[in-house]
């Protein structure tokens, strides 16, 4: 790894500071860069993926991993909760089981142990060339992505260019689909957005997969006590089940009428696109009907309309219909 | 006819290059009258469940390897490796390389004018920190020009495509051609046309990695002057001090040559390589102790790799079962490298067979030998190709397979695979479950050999000392297969000790000679001479104490830590303070008789896939293994054990994957290069045969790990109702070969 300035930033404030650049116009990769699980972060700096020319230690913020209750049964959760914090957690387990079941689905247990939520929704692509010292792609400043034309079996097959990467946070997707915002501290102070709204497509911004502004950090995940966070599921398939990162994923969560009829519904997508992939046409498909075999077809169908696949994953649209149906299925069993 | 010394005689054993067996060689023996076991059944150590005597300290991180060798004063080197699949270098500049702080050589590699593979070393850079050395590595300016490459077996066997090698070339064997042929093809052709069912078909496995937890490494502890330590994580601990004499310039006498523990070789590690050549020659250059250790990355990139294989087939066989005709093109795909994949019909009986072999080079790092040689990829094919014969034929893969293998030993362990995985449970309608469910499942075999012979030059030296202190030494390292165990039991059993009565030092090239552990023959090489050496010591010990005891030196017992005869005893302590006060030190050798030859071996797996998502759990496998003597049955069923998850790994999730554009590889990490782990690891079950009646060593850590991958390839198309030709088996290929099928 390249030599790099370390430091401990004892309040939010001074992490803001340490972390804005002198010069607005700094390339995304000369930006100091925040540490909040590090795992993802050491690995791009030891395998000299993106240089750091200084690591802000966010750590050492004292309350910022609190899971706390908003008063009205939501959640507020401190952008420094472990991964671990969130799936052992009683409440959320209880009010909010897909997201302890897309904490509980990622990695391993070491690294959930160090892994935050922050850090979850800021984690680079896992894209093969993406990783590669050696390949100056389209999201490391080059002009090409390779994925696009080269080995793509786990690349995006919607909404994908210029570049064809997929997110790899599991929480994301979950959040999304239980209609989570999050906060946001740089220089100027706060702002709370939907979780939705903080992924960027390439189209948007191919240097970062999030709207996230020199200086600024993640502070806090807010997560509303709804109906739809009752019944809700996080459905991951991987290759490799002892750890591995989603080929294709599904957050689910649904409100049910009396008449056992779809009363709201969310369906969000990872593994498949550059962001967390919601669907609200097939939502739509999926309100006012009995989640019948048919309505199923229907509704996984329809989620997968826009999927125009790369040479070598195309299987990503069977699968991911799959576990669409299953995810609903085991949501209204 | 060659004299042969009095006492002395010649036989024939295989001879074993790189881990490769190649023929037979001539050794000069004892011939004098030699130890033997005794009956298997009457052992009190040997064939019984040892604990490995390493284990506690393996489980409690006190044991050291060579990553952990740390001495005063020690720099540490790393490699400056070529981002091109092949290239030429224009220039070199180091300048700014060596005005980074704490550098204390930048070196480029002598006679490295073009590269062929992504991940050759081009420079080597030594520092007083690791990040200083790695730093500099990244400021070594290298201007290159870059050549045509080819880094798939597709493209290579275009016409016109670029040759990776010298003397290669495009077209239909891509890289040199003219390898081994065997049989008549027109015969075998005519045959074809008399059987009742035939297939063709192509089967292909991809280039895998040895994945050693402890990457390629050496500690070169030389300050000048005359003589050197240098750790190395090989499987040739003997061949560490020749290794080093020349790069040092010492006499090999003067260099002691360290194994204390290995994380893994596979095959990979043999001699002290690249690694240790660079970590001598910057250490004499700069008269300070060297440290080199590879990263993961260079480890896939540059430290060798087991080939790929194409296997085309035109095969057929009679209604009776009887395998008729197998007509084969092997295409060994194994980089820059060369390499035998194992001949067809692989381990079965055919009345007719052609093959031929050919070359396929691609801009890869050499393949090297990899745990069995060239016999997964060709097993896997073979089974794969047996199935399918089977299937056309209605008739039992097991059953068929019975009908043509050419030795009894395989219709025994086929029907001890068979009942330990329920094959009478096999599914009878491959891809329909029963209850509508998606999930469906099925079962498959294989069988496999090898050779696990013994040779000739193991010397082991059993000392005793006047406490009773009792240590057996050798300079061969323990692989990680068990060598520590077994060497310490042969000595304790023989002398009627305990089992921690008995301390062993190996790994340490000072001690007497050694084998290198290539093509399993270490416990086939060592156990003799370890055995004879504790039978000359309670010889010895025998006719020191007889006096003592009133008895004749041939009438006296050991047992129970005790030696008895004239219906008294001594203990084990009261004898040896008989000795002398500097101890008794015997030695022994190798010896014809208590080793063998000739390992044969079956897999069955069961899986259930997933036919939605393409998913394969491997619900269950069952290896059973012939090894004759087994020294230590918990060390046997680890290796059985570890062979099956090795299978596993090649049949469902490893391979290197290359990207043709750019000529890298793209998944050289652990992240992306799939090992099973704890979750995809099923239920084992290790089988020692125990109908083999040999009572001699035969290794048997390579063979267990042969068939495993065509017997999960079986069971998934049993499960699935499609073959799937090409490993790895991933869920993308079963839900393509699932869709293909539906539009079919």
């Amino acid at each position: 790894m390249n030599a790099f300035e370390f430091a401990n930033a004892p309040t939010v404030e001074a992490a803001v500071k340490l972390l804005t650049p002198s010069d607005p116009k700094t390339d995304p990769d000369q930006l100091p860069r925040a540490l909040a699980g590090g795992q993802d972060l050491l690995t791009t700096i030891k395998a000299y993926i993106t240089p750091a020319p200084r690591v802000v230690n966010l750590k050492t913020i004292q309350g910022l991993d609190k899971i706390a209750d908003d008063g009205k049964g939501g959640l507020k959760i401190g952008a420094l909760a472990t991964i671990t914090a969130i799936e052992e957690n009683e409440t959320i387990r209880k009010n909010f089981p897909g997201l302890a079941q897309a904490a509980h689905s990622i990695a391993t247990p070491q690294i959930r142990n160090m892994g935050t939520i922050g850090g979850n929704l800021c984690q680079r692509p896992r894209c093969w060339y993406f990783r590669l010292e050696t390949v100056k792609c389209l999201k490391k400043g080059g002009t090409e992505c390779y994925a696009s034309i080269g080995q793509n079996k786990y690349n995006a097959i919607i909404a994908g260019g210029p570049s064809y990467i997929v997110h790899p946070s599991d929480l994301a997707p979950m959040l999304i689909a239980l209609n989570a915002t999050l906060t946001i501290t740089g220089a100027e102070g706060s702002r709370t957005i939907p979780v939705q709204d903080f992924f960027a497509l390439p189209k948007v911004s191919v240097r970062r997969e999030n709207i996230l502004k020199p200086g600024e950090i993640v502070t806090e995940i807010q997560v509303p006590a709804t109906a739809l966070a009752a019944k809700s599921t996080y459905l991951k398939f991987k290759e490799r089940e002892s750890l591995d990162f989603a080929m294709s994923a599904v957050a689910a969560a649904l409100e049910m009428a009396a008449d056992g009829t779809v009363k709201d519904a969310r369906l969000v997508l990872a593994g498949v696109a550059p962001i967390p992939w919601r669907v609200p046409d097939a939502e739509k498909a999926l309100i006012g009907k009995k989640p019948d075999a048919a309505t199923l077809l229907n509704v996984a169908q329809i989620a997968l309309q826009d999927a125009d696949p790369l040479e070598h994953n195309a299987y990503k649209v069977p699968l991911t219909q799959t576990l669409i149906r299953r995810a609903i299925s085991s949501l209204t069993a | 006819m060659p004299t042969t010394q009095p006492g002395k005689k010649t036989i024939l054993v295989p001879k074993i290059v790189n881990g490769v067996p190649s023929g037979e060689e001539e050794i000069v023996v004892d011939d004098t009258d030699a130890p033997a076991w005794g009956p298997k059944d009457k052992h009190r150590l040997l064939n019984t469940y040892l604990p490995r005597a390493d284990g506690p300290h393996k489980a409690t991180g006190t044991a050291k390897y060579t990553h952990d060798i740390k001495v005063p004063n020690m720099a540490y080197a790393c490699f400056v490796t070529s981002p091109h699949a092949h290239a030429r270098i224009k220039s070199v500049d180091t300048s700014a390389a060596e005005k980074v702080a704490g550098v204390l050589a930048v070196v480029p590699l002598p006679n490295v004018e073009e590269v062929r593979f992504e991940g050759q070393p081009v420079a080597a850079v030594a520092a007083k920190t690791l990040e200083a050395a790695e730093e500099a590595a990244h400021a070594v300016a290298i201007e290159w020009e870059q050549l045509p490459f080819v880094v798939t077996a597709q493209d290579a066997m275009k016409a016109g495509a670029p040759a990776a090698v010298n003397g290669g070339g495009g077209g239909r064997f891509g890289g040199r051609a003219g390898g081994n042929r065997g049989g008549n093809p027109e015969q075998v052709l005519d045959a074809l046309k008399s059987c009742d069912v035939t297939v063709d078909a192509t089967y292909t496995s991809v280039i895998m990695h040895h994945c050693c937890l402890e990457t390629h490494s050496v500690v070169c502890d030389y300050s000048g002057g005359d003589s050197a330590t240098v750790y190395c994580s090989t499987q040739g601990c003997n061949s560490i001090t020749t290794d080093a004499a020349r790069e040092l310039g010492l006499p090999a006498s003067k260099i002691a040559g360290i194994v204390y523990n290995m994380g893994g070789g596979f095959g990979s590690k043999f001699g002290i390589g690249i690694v240790g050549q660079w970590a001598c020659r910057l250490s004499k250059q700069l008269k300070q102790p060297v440290k080199l250790v590879l990263t993961r990355r260079e480890e896939f990139l540059a430290a060798g790799n087991g080939p790929g294989a194409i296997q085309t087939f035109q095969a057929g066989a009679t209604k009776d079962g009887t395998l008729v005709a197998v007509h084969c093109i092997q295409q060994a795909l194994p980089g820059i490298g060369r390499s035998n994949i194992a001949a067809q019909p692989y381990q079965y009986r055919a009345q007719h067979t052609y093959r031929e072999q050919n070359t396929v080079n691609t801009n890869e790092d050499s393949s090297v030998a990899m745990r069995a040689p060239g016999h997964p990829q060709a097993c896997f094919a073979m089974e794969s190709l047996m199935d399918e014969l089977a299937d056309k034929l209605q008739m039992d893969p097991v059953e068929f397979r019975k009908k043509n293998v050419p030795d009894p030993a395989w219709i025994r362990q086929l029907d001890a695979g068979a009942k330990a995985i329920g094959w009478q449970n096999r599914n009878k309608t491959p891809g329909k479950s029963a209850n509508g469910s998606s999930l469906v499942r099925g079962m498959g075999c294989g069988i496999g050999a090898w050779g696990g012979g013994g040779r000739g030059g193991c010397v082991a030296t059993v000392n005793i000392g006047q406490d009773g202190s009792v240590t057996v030494q050798n300079a061969s390292q323990d692989l990680g297969t068990g060598t520590r165990t077994y060497v310490r039991a042969i000595v304790a059993e023989e002398l009627g000790l305990d089992y921690n009565d008995v301390l062993e030092e190996i790994g340490d090239s000072r001690f007497t000679n050694g084998v290198a552990s290539g093509g399993s023959t270490t416990a086939a090489s060592l156990s003799p001479a370890v055995k004879d050496a504790a039978y000359n010591a309670r010889t010895e010990m025998a006719k020191r104490v007889a006096p003592h005891l009133g008895a004749d030196p041939s009438a006296v017992l050991f047992a129970d830590r005790q030696i008895a005869g004239n219906g008294k005893a001594l203990s084990w302590k009261q004898a040896c303070a008989f000795l002398p006060s500097g101890g008794l030190s015997v030695r022994g050798e190798w010896k014809p008789g208590l080793s063998g030859n000739g390992a044969h071996g079956a897999s069955f797996a069961e899986v259930e896939v997933d036919m939605e998502t393409g998913h394969v759990r491997v619900v269950k496998m069952a290896h059973v293994q012939d090894g004759g003597l087994i020294l230590n049955r918990m060390g046997a069923e680890s290796q059985i054990n570890g062979g099956m998850i090795q299978s596993l790994g090649m049949a469902l999730y490893e391979g290197r994957v290359m990207d043709a554009n750019l000529g890298v590889m793209v998944n050289p990490a652990f992240n992306d290069y799939k090992l099973p782990g704890c979750l995809e690891i099923p239920e084992l079950i290790p089988i020692i045969d125990d109908g083999d009646e040999r009572n001699v060593v035969i290794g048997l850590a390579e063979p267990a790990n042969i068939p495993g991958s065509g017997a999960i390839a079986n069971a998934v198309a049993n499960a699935i109702g499609v073959r799937i030709r090409e490993l790895p088996i991933t869920p993308d290929k079963i839900l393509n070969a699932l869709a293909q099928q539906k539009n079919v």
